[in-house]
């Protein structure tokens, strides 16, 4: 039935047209918005808690998981969506345009975090003849450069297959893996290395278990049948990771993925399964979380290679890390490859020119063993590969090559380096030798100095219980130590060479290392403090300051720069933290401008406190309309109670109350802070000062309290036994304070907003600097935005926050008009002095 | 820790509570914590088991695991609030995402909460969906 010509006249007045309710209709209504209120206010403190942690995490360089930023997203949204909600039903169906401009908002955050996972089309088994660059997506980049490295004139690479993303995205989509994982992870405690062993092995088992979709299997054997009709019968596959991002000059991934030897055709499918499975070893896990990335994003391809049966096996650096420039590096042992990249073998070195004929710049290291091993021959061969695959990819590589008994070269592997990252460390001034030096010697892995306790590491054991910044000491330096990497502040390895893939991962987390150090784990005693200078290879007794200081500043970026989950993190948080509905008058202060979370909580915090302000009069709600307070003060206070503030014998009736029929407990505390000392007046002005104050109220009539507006009439207190909401001018000053403080203390909080004020820009930031310096030495949170300031203290002691509001009412009381002196600064040095003292007083033991 | 948040249980000890969740540990340390503390629980460990008890045994606040086998907590919490619109529901979840927490609180859920589980920051909610019931049904 559309509304009567008589209550759209009423409306048009503003006189209330809801239908007249009995007593206990009106008392349930209001219970239930009241109920809504509390709610909302909850809501409110829960998605401003959660929206700090994710702001703090971005900007304070700690390391956070993509199950954080999803986690705290999801409690974001989750509260303000009840806040909405909880508004609407408090202005019985208001509001109507919030809820599109919130899903609005939540639609495009769900869309950064939780980007749809395409599925890369494509063939699931390619052979590496028919692999190039530009298969890269569905190979992984391991792969598709070998591939290509193969297809270059005079460069000889394994015969074998290639095991695409493609397919491994249908094994974990047939599975449903990437939710069960997800659900695992989020329930992960990423610092915890106990708990992050413990899940790592659940998710690898998951996926060990899993079974591969049948199509895959068959594919699998043919390809394996047909490889061995080309190299013969009996051959073996090296099955590794080719990951999709894998191989990045900051991002190697080096060694974290497991790869298996000798595999024959009865154990490919779990030697498959092996390797993808080994990105959820404890040190890839780590790794990503260090460095941003989100599992998702990581797509494990495998390479499946036929062994080569080597004599010798190694690594060059197209480009050398610690030699003179226009030299390159040849890292080798005898046997396979593994022993040298995973720094379990003894390996020689030699550096070679880099232009032909690539003479021998300085011989191995290991005099005995001599040339005898590597040919001068070789040498050459294997320096032209390098030139020749540096200069296709256009980057300084890193190759890994073997040399089978009939002296063919074979590439295993070539990927980027990044030199920058062995030389930005810098090197610090030497420190002459003398009786604190301890051990010397090694290669440098990453320049640098550490200090700090000995911790030797020989098992997953000793792993769990490695005490940050401490000193790390190993034997070997295998990537399964990768998780103490950013907790250690120094390592020191027996064996290994700068071209191990743990000496390039500390290289990426700036982490001083030195390897190949005789005797290091017998030599250190546990607990002892060491000094590590990496650069010059020597190891102190004790913390060597001046060597800490020379080398301080050098320190890297945070590993996660720039990574996919900060970039996440920062995406999502555009959309949730800014706040550009500011201020309430503003024509613009509309459900349909908020563009941001943020402003959906400004936007309902500021609206539902004016639906319960309202509440009364529409409602014509005897119990709830304001009641005059008697006092002494020059000024009108009155009080609505929302439910239980007044005393049960309070004549609901009357028109005027006592302070003695308040049960409010914060308006109370408020009241008494209020009433400590009696308020001298306005200081005196000079008439220099009052005429600004005059000419500023002429300019903004929002300042002249003769304007009126809805809150500045009177000074209203909004009570109940736990809440209160106090909205008070005091002359052209603006203030609200509200708290809530009941057994529950996640819904605590104390609140103080302060904006307005006459006099120009000087005296007005003056005051809210005086009053920004006072809060927060009393523990309230402060931000300042021009001349307004909120201040905050929440979920601490029922006493502490009491306290907080008896420092808030003499606040109100004491610092009314004084901007009008604010801008002699010795003045504002005497109030200041003169309030902390008052404070301090009343407070007394509750500071 | 009890110590130091600690807080008055009140309305979640004058309503009837029920825990439907698939995991028998997690049914035990919730079970065992609730009881410790006052409340009266029920336990299901699926929706049809819930919906069986809610019949004999009408609950105020339920808290239920969003991934069970055979019905989803999501879809079993739309059937419980079609047949008892005024019961209150916190959903459990170990897989957080922005878009299904949505979902839950659009099918009418009171509070969500991320596993793991904080009991103390889970009792603290329920009594907060019991202050809620208790009002829903004009106590």
């Amino acid at each position: 039935m559309p509304p009567s010509l008589a209550s759209r006249i009423k409306t048009l007045l503003g006189i209330s047209t809801a239908p007249t309710l009995t007593a206990e209709e009106l008392q349930h209504l209001f219970t239930t918005k009241y109920r809504c209120f509390r709610e909302l206010l909850t809501a409110n403190n829960n998605a401003l808690e959660a929206m700090a942690d994710l702001e703090a995490a971005l900007h304070d360089g700690r390391t956070f998981s993509m199950g954080f930023v999803r986690s705290k997203s999801t409690v974001v949204t989750v509260n303000i969506y009840k806040m909405v909600q909880n508004l609407r039903r408090l202005a019985d169906g208001g509001y109507a345009n919030l809820d599109q401009s919130f899903t609005r908002i939540q639609q495009r955050i769900d869309a950064i975090i939780d980007k749809e996972i395409t599925l890369p089309e494509g063939e699931w088994i390619i052979p590496m003849t028919g692999v190039n660059r530009s298969l890269a997506e569905l190979t992984g980049e391991k792969m598709a450069n070998l591939g290509e490295a193969g297809s270059l004139p005079g460069i000889e690479i394994p015969a074998g297959f290639a095991i695409t993303s493609a397919a491994s995205r249908q094994f974990y989509l047939d599975n449903n893996m990437y939710r069960e994982i997800n659900r695992i992870f989020q329930q992960t405690d990423a610092r915890d290395m106990e708990d992050m062993l413990q899940k790592s092995q659940e998710v690898r088992q998951l996926i060990l278990e899993s079974s591969l979709p049948a199509e895959l299997e068959q594919g699998l054997y043919q390809h394996f049948d047909q490889l061995a009709e080309e190299v013969g019968p009996g051959v073996k596959l090296a099955v590794r990771s080719s990951a999709l991002g894998e191989d990045l000059a900051r991002a190697s991934f080096a060694g974290l993925y497991h790869t298996e030897l000798f595999v024959e055709r009865k154990d490919l499918l779990t030697a498959y399964k092996a390797v993808l499975a080994s990105k959820y070893s404890p040190q890839a896990m780590s790794y990503r979380l260090a460095k941003g990335f989100r599992h998702e994003d990581i797509v494990m391809c495998v390479g499946c290679l036929a062994m080569i049966p080597a004599t010798i096996s190694g690594i060059c650096y197209s480009q050398s890390l610690s030699g003179p420039p226009g030299t390159l590096d040849i890292f080798f042992a005898d046997g396979l490859a593994k022993g040298i990249v995973d720094g379990t073998r003894k390996t020689d070195h030699s550096l070679i020119a880099r232009q032909p004929p690539h003479a021998l710049v300085e011989a191995a290291s290991d005099k005995q063993r001599d040339t005898t091993i590597l040919s001068q021959q070789q040498a050459g061969a294997l320096a032209a590969i390098s030139m020749r695959l540096e200069d296709h990819f256009g980057s300084p590589q890193d190759i890994e090559w073997s040399i089978d008994e009939t002296g063919k070269i074979y590439v295993l592997q070539s990927r980027p380096i990044s030199i920058d990252l062995f030389t930005a460390a810098g090197e610090p001034s030497p420190v002459p030798p003398d009786e604190r030096v301890l051990l010397q010697g090694g290669v440098t892995g990453c320049r640098g100095v550490g200090s700090g306790p000995v911790t030797v590491v020989r098992t997953q054991e000793d792993m769990v219980h490695f005490p940050r910044k401490s000193v790390l000491v190993v034997e070997h330096p295998l990537p399964e130590w990768a998780p103490l990497l950013k907790r250690a502040v120094a390592m020191v390895a027996e064996t290994g060479s700068e071209a191990g893939h743990l000496a390039t991962l500390s290289r990426e987390f700036g982490l001083p290392s030195l390897l190949a150090l005789d005797q290091a784990t017998t030599s250190l005693a546990k607990g002892e403090i060491v000094t590590v200078d990496a650069g010059n290879r020597v190891i102190y007794r004790g913390c060597i300051d001046e060597l800490l200081e020379a080398s301080s500043g050098t320190k890297p970026d945070n590993p996660m720069q720039g990574s996919p989950v900060q970039q996440i993190l920062r995406d999502a948080l555009a959309l949730i933290t800014p706040l550009t509905l500011t201020d309430p008058d503003s024509v613009y202060f509309r459900a349909s401008h908020c563009t941001t979370m943020h402003d959906i909580t400004r936007f309902c915090h500021e609206k539902s406190v004016i639906e319960m302000f309202d509440f009364g009069r529409r409602y014509r709600f005897a119990k709830g309309a304001a009641k005059r307070l008697v006092d002494n003060m020059p000024l009108e206070w009155w009080v609505i109670n929302l439910s239980d503030g007044f005393s049960p014998a309070f004549d609901a009736s009357a028109q005027f109350i006592n302070i003695n029929d308040i049960v409010s407990s914060p308006m109370l505390a408020l009241w008494k802070g209020m009433h400590a000392f009696p308020w001298q007046g306005p200081p005196a002005v000079s008439m220099r000062g009052m005429g600004a104050i005059v000419f500023q109220s002429a300019m903004n009539p929002a300042l002249d309290p003769a304007v009126s507006s809805k809150l500045n009439q009177k000074n209203y207190f909004l009570v109940s036994r736990n809440y209160c909401n106090l909205s008070v001018r005091l002359g052209y000053h603006y203030a609200m304070i509200e708290a809530y403080i009941s057994s529950l203390r996640t819904e605590r909080y104390v609140t103080f907003r302060f904006k307005g004020g006459a006099a120009d820009e000087t005296r007005r930031v003056g005051r809210i600097a005086l009053l920004d310096e006072i809060l927060t030495r009393f523990n309230f949170r402060v931000e300042r935005s021009g001349d307004a300031i909120t201040a905050r203290v929440e979920k601490r002691t029922q006493k502490f926050l009491f306290s907080r509001l008896q420092v808030l009412g003499y606040l109100t009381i004491h610092t009314r008009q004084i901007d009008m002196v604010m801008a002699d600064d010795r003045e504002r040095q005497r109030y200041r002095h003169k309030f902390i003292a008052e404070i301090e007083e009343m407070l007394g033991d509750d500071k | 820790m009890i110590n130091k948040r600690n807080f008055r249980l009140d309305a979640a000890l004058k309503i009837h509570l029920l825990l439907v969740d698939d995991e028998p540990d997690f049914q035990e340390i919730i079970h065992k914590r609730m009881t410790r503390m006052g409340v009266r629980l029920s336990l299901a460990n699926c929706c049809r088991a819930a919906l069986q008890s809610l019949e004999t045994q009408p609950a105020d606040v339920i808290i239920m695991d969003v991934s069970m086998p055979e019905v989803d907590g999501i879809a079993c919490l739309k059937k419980v609030k079609q047949r008892w619109p005024m019961v209150e529901v916190i959903i459990l979840t170990g897989h957080a995402s922005v878009k299904s927490g949505i979902e839950g609180m659009q099918s009418g859920a009171f509070d969500y909460c991320l596993k793991p589980i904080d009991v103390l920051e889970l009792l603290e909610k329920v009594e907060l969906a019991a202050q809620k019931a208790l009002i829903n049904q004009g106590k």
